[in-house]
């Protein structure tokens, strides 16, 4: 972890300095981390058994599994390279489409003035309500209208609106923490929306926009409904859809299913190892003093 | 115990979750006058349910069928879950997309029959050259016919329920094969013959039975002991169950108390661990009842030998229930003509005979069924005759539209009473009440 | 406020014409494939529509059919209990892992990865877990349980206690709700944090009296978000674990809906059950929204 310097001068890691503090730290916080983490360590077991035998009860025979050929044939079985390429496809593309859209709606609600903004934000929240069940049938006939059926158009589609409400509503209380001074000396020196939004207040939020793409990156990652129903051709499909046919094996191959569980949940994890990094990197909001 | 199959590989590369040739509009498409001509890259679309070792089945179908007739494909869709397959069925028909061929059990194409979403199949059956109605057995052509509309699909199997038995099991024991004579009385003796406690712990190691508690299950003792499922008045079906009659009251006891009180089923919590089937192909449950869909998986057995044998007889009645499953044509496909010589080919002795190959059917074409394709005497369970001399004996379900709902509020209802979570005479009369909205 | 003319073609609309630019996919979006879809959609619910033909206008026919339907009442009580129980268990629960992970220490990157993982789990694999984690007789948790020499419940037969295992296993998966409220951690003054990460009992006022009052935006969201979703959202893990069993405990609203939709072919009722979920989201939240007016905070809205 890079250290970051204090402007104020305050020591950087404000952590209790006492060594006993600290020890109680690590035990607490690594064991709650190590309870979070059985669910996986479980997955990985079981993804290293022999398949075709029944699981194994209880436990007995805790000897180490090494079916590490579980990951190739899975492989071998399903085209899970090309899925995997396409959900990367997809994620890409989706990610920095919503983050644009969402911050250019969440930047705007900012600027309006406050009857609009109430407004919209009121319909936004009432946006959230709407169950995506009751909304897949008229996707459906639209989607196949304009012809996107099978394509990604169908699946990007929402990516061109900001995906979600929520992350609208996020980027707003984003940017309503940055001072509003900050805006007009901005806006007196010249600088339209599109000048402020790209260079003033994206590059402050910087956290929320972490937070956001990796919500994003999760949520077209995981995403099965949509390929499900807008995908024919199975050269289009995703990783989800994969892990469905994975699923449709009898009980005794879960190994399999449970590694292709595990090749579907790490890069979302890496990502997030990553960017979370960024996260404390600087501190942001003091930075804005300057 | 399942041995990992390359198989496996095949199969699953080449089935596709979702399909239909084409995104048509919502609205129904009129049918065409003239057929257009199945042009040589046009593709039918056939959906199917069932295991990876049912789908071998089909895919060998599809194959053969490509090669009789080269320049026509068939597309195969393959959804493995009966539940997702109902719910893919149900979406797509919504969105005018089904598929061109579809398979559909005869206790839910009701719904579809009456609102006219199936292309009576009748009259294509007439002008065939290849298949008649006279080669089918009259049972399944009678389960999917839809009153003044006639016969909806083709019926492809003609199923019942049996009893699978271990045969290691038996002999460990002791104890004779049941004989195709045997009563309910012998049937509960056999079980707690082998329901055994084997390291003394006090908990059941071995189960002599394992069944599902459901309406399906229940229905041929129903009707053994004298009872109805549905009340019939004057040769119509009335508008309730009937389980709370006395004597199908009595037959329901009968069976609950294979669980409640003689325990030779897992209970509850036995069966959360590990379900009966999968106890019965591990060799922890001595018999399941269960229809010919098993075949393909247990003939992958090889820890020990099994076989079947009919259900057993209360008094002079051996009543067994239909299972059946058609090929259906929906109103709304594009491609009638190509999808009828799909159906046509699949149910003319050529294909059929591919499909009991896998040991998942009993034929609806007499000929196939008395072949050694089904009756083979080295293919397990060697006692298949058994499907075949149970079909006199056999009754339908009622197929009203709402057979689905009526059959699941039964279902939880007779669940809850086996497993001891209510009162039985309660649980029924719940059932009877619940479903008598589901009634046209 | 007139900006001085530039020769970039853009500044030539107006302040106001240019924020209406920068909403407009979102608007479109917001419309098209959302408010009509969802009205739409919503409309079916006083309908009687099989898929197979046209809808046929029945007014409230399907509120009272379901309102005489054992299910229906029983999936609004499951519903509720997951919205009353999980949610809020969940909220704290990311709110304490952020508070305690957000200060930069080494190894916390790894603490807060871990407590993002379950999130990422693929939801069927994640379901199947806990299926064998609850497994009455061979699941690790009652094995733990009797070699404690605690009794062992029967997790998913026993109908009070499927509710419960469904809500200890849907409090894993707090990721986003922890993502959320780290980005919250980050918009506060570090000043701030650091005089609540001090000894002394000052350490608790600051968190109570500042702290949370500035998340409260955040907060809210993500509760928000998390009643809106365990509304709609949590029939995966129980369709697999329990299929909505023992009669009745686990089964959802939603779930109750896409069964009636799919499975009855009853698009109608499956659209009503739809509506009342929305109305009940938003009774929900009107309540929230009152709670949180109540208890004042900083940041207005």
């Amino acid at each position: 972890m890079t250290k970051n310097q204090a402007p104020s001068g305050l020591v950087h890691q404000y952590a209790p300095r006492r060594p006993k503090g600290r020890l109680a730290f690590h035990v607490f916080a690594g064991s709650v981390a190590l309870v979070f983490l059985l669910p996986f360590v479980w997955m990985i077991y079981v993804s290293l058994q022999t398949p075709g035998v029944t699981l194994p009860r209880g436990f007995e025979g805790f000897s180490l599994p090494n079916a590490w050929h579980n990951y190739a044939r899975i492989f071998e079985m399903l085209p899970l390279g090309r899925y995997l390429f396409n959900s990367f496809l997809v994620t890409g593309l989706a990610v920095p489409l919503t983050l644009i859209t969402a911050s250019w709606a969440g930047f705007a609600l900012t600027q309006l003035s406050a009857r609009w903004r109430r407004r919209l934000i009121l319909v936004s929240v009432g946006a959230l309500l709407a169950p995506l069940t009751a909304l897949w049938l008229t996707h459906l006939v639209l989607f196949t209208w304009l012809g996107l059926i099978n394509t990604y158009g169908a699946l990007l589609a929402p990516a061109l609106m900001g995906s979600n409400p929520l992350f609208v509503l996020l980027f707003y209380w984003a940017f309503r923490r940055i001072p509003v001074e900050i805006f007009e000396s901005a806006r007196l020196d010249g600088a339209g929306v599109w000048l402020t939004w790209r260079l003033i207040a994206l590059p402050l939020v910087r956290p929320a926009l972490l937070a956001i793409g990796v919500l994003t990156f999760l949520s077209y990652w995981s995403d099965f409904i949509h390929p499900l129903l807008y995908l024919k051709s199975q050269a289009l499909y995703t990783l989800p859809l994969g892990l469905r046919q994975l699923q449709q094996l009898d009980q005794t191959q879960w190994p399999l299913l449970m590694a292709g569980a595990v090749v579907m949940t790490l890069p979302p994890v890496l990502l997030f190892l990553i960017v979370q990094h960024y996260f404390l990197q600087a501190r942001w909001f003091s930075a804005i003093e300057h | 115990m399942k041995s990992s199959r390359p198989l496996l590989i095949k199969l699953i590369v080449i089935q596709i979750l979702l399909g239909g040739c084409q995104a048509a509009p919502t609205t129904q498409q009129p049918p065409p006058e003239t057929v257009a001509p199945a042009t040589p890259t046009s593709n039918v679309s056939f959906m199917i349910f069932g295991d990876p070792a049912e789908l071998q089945a089909y895919q060998n179908l599809v194959k053969a069928y490509d090669a009789k007739f080269p320049g026509e494909k068939i597309e195969l869709i393959h959804i493995p879950d009966q539940a997702d397959y109902r719910q893919r069925l149900a979406a797509d028909f919504a969105a005018g997309t089904p598929a061109d061929v579809v398979l559909i059990n005869y206790r839910r194409f009701s719904v579809l029959a009456e609102k006219g979403a199936l292309e009576p199949l009748g009259p294509y059956l007439e002008k065939s050259p290849l298949i008649h109605a006279a080669d089918f057995y009259p049972e399944a052509i009678l389960a999917f016919q839809w009153g003044r509309r006639g016969l909806m699909c083709i019926p492809q199997n003609i199923s019942s329920l049996v009893v699978y038995y271990n045969k290691d099991l038996f002999q460990a024991a002791g104890l004779a094969y049941p004989s195709a004579d045997w009563t309910w009385d012998d049937f509960l003796a056999t079980a707690q013959a082998l329901t055994l406690d084997q390291d003394g712990d006090g908990h059941t190691d071995q189960h002599g039975l394992g069944v599902e508690p459901t309406l399906q299950r229940v229905a041929p003792f129903i009707w053994q002991n004298g009872g109805d499922v549905v009340r019939i008045e004057r040769s119509v079906w009335t508008r309730e169950l009937a389980l709370d009659d006395p004597l199908a009251l009595e037959a329901i006891r009968w069976f609950v108390a294979l669980q409640l009180t003689h325990h030779v089923v897992p209970n509850a919590v036995d069966e959360e661990a590990e379900n009966s089937e999968s106890r019965f192909l591990n060799g922890r449950v001595a018999m399941y009842l269960n229809s010919r869909r098993g075949v393909p998986t247990y003939r992958t057995i090889t820890a020990f030998d099994w076989d079947v044998a009919p259900l057993p007889r209360k008094r002079w009645r051996r009543s067994g229930v239909l299972h059946a499953d058609g090929y259906c044509l929906p109103a709304v496909s594009a491609h009638k003509a190509a999808a009828w010589q799909f159906i046509e080919f699949a149910n003319s002795v050529e294909g059929q005979t591919l499909v009991a190959r896998s040991g998942r059917t009993v034929p609806s074409l007499k000929v196939v069924a008395e072949s050694p394709a089904f009756l083979d005497p080295a293919a397990k369970p060697l006692n298949s005759r058994v499907f075949l001399d149970t079909l006199p004996h056999l009754r339908m379900l009622p197929r009203v539209t709402n057979w689905p709902d009526i059959e699941e509020i039964a279902n939880d209802e007779i669940e809850r009473a086996f497993y001891g979570q209510a009162d039985v005479v309660e649980a029924i009369h719940a059932a009877v009440v619940r479903t008598e909205e589901y009634f046209p | 406020m007139a900006a001085p003319q530039r020769a970039r073609p853009w500044l030539l609309l107006t302040h106001r014409q240019a924020l209406g630019l920068m909403l407009l996919p979102y608007l479109l979006g917001l419309v098209g494939l959302i408010i009509i879809p969802a009205l739409l959609a919503l409309g079916l619910a006083f309908t009687q529509y099989d898929g197979l033909s046209l809808p046929r206008w029945t007014g409230w026919r399907n509120f009272t059919l379901l309102f005489a339907d054992l299910r229906f009442w029983a999936a609004l009580k499951n519903s509720l209990f997951f919205a009353g129980v999980a949610v809020p268990l969940r909220g704290l629960g990311a709110l304490a892992l952020a508070l305690l992970l957000n200060p930069p220490r080494q190894g916390a990157g790894f603490y807060r990865a871990a407590i993002y993982l379950p999130t990422v789990i693929p939801d069927v694999a994640y379901a199947l877990i806990w299926l064998w984690v609850f497994n009455p007789v061979y699941g690790p948790l009652n094995l733990l349980l009797i070699n404690l020499g605690l009794p062992a419940p029967v997790w998913l037969v026993d109908p009070d206690l499927a509710k419960p295992a469904l809500s200890l296993m849907s409090l894993f998966q707090i990721g986003e709700g922890f993502v959320i409220v780290l980005a919250g951690l980050q918009t506060i003054p570090r000043e701030v944090l650091e005089s609540a990460a001090l000894d002394g009992s000052n350490r608790w006022q600051v968190v109570w009296h500042v702290i949370l009052p500035l998340l409260t935006p955040w907060l809210a969201l993500l509760t928000v978000r998390d009643l809106i979703m365990s509304l709609q959202n949590t029939f995966t893990p129980a369709l697999i674990m329990t299929g909505g069993g023992p009669y009745y405990a686990t089964l959802f609203l939603n779930h109750l809906a896409y069964e009636e939709a799919f499975d009855g072919f009853r698009f109608g009722q499956g659209a009503a059950i739809l509506l009342l979920i929305v109305v009940i989201s938003a009774a929900l939240l009107g309540g929230l929204w009152v709670l949180i007016q109540r208890w004042g905070d900083q940041s207005d809205d």
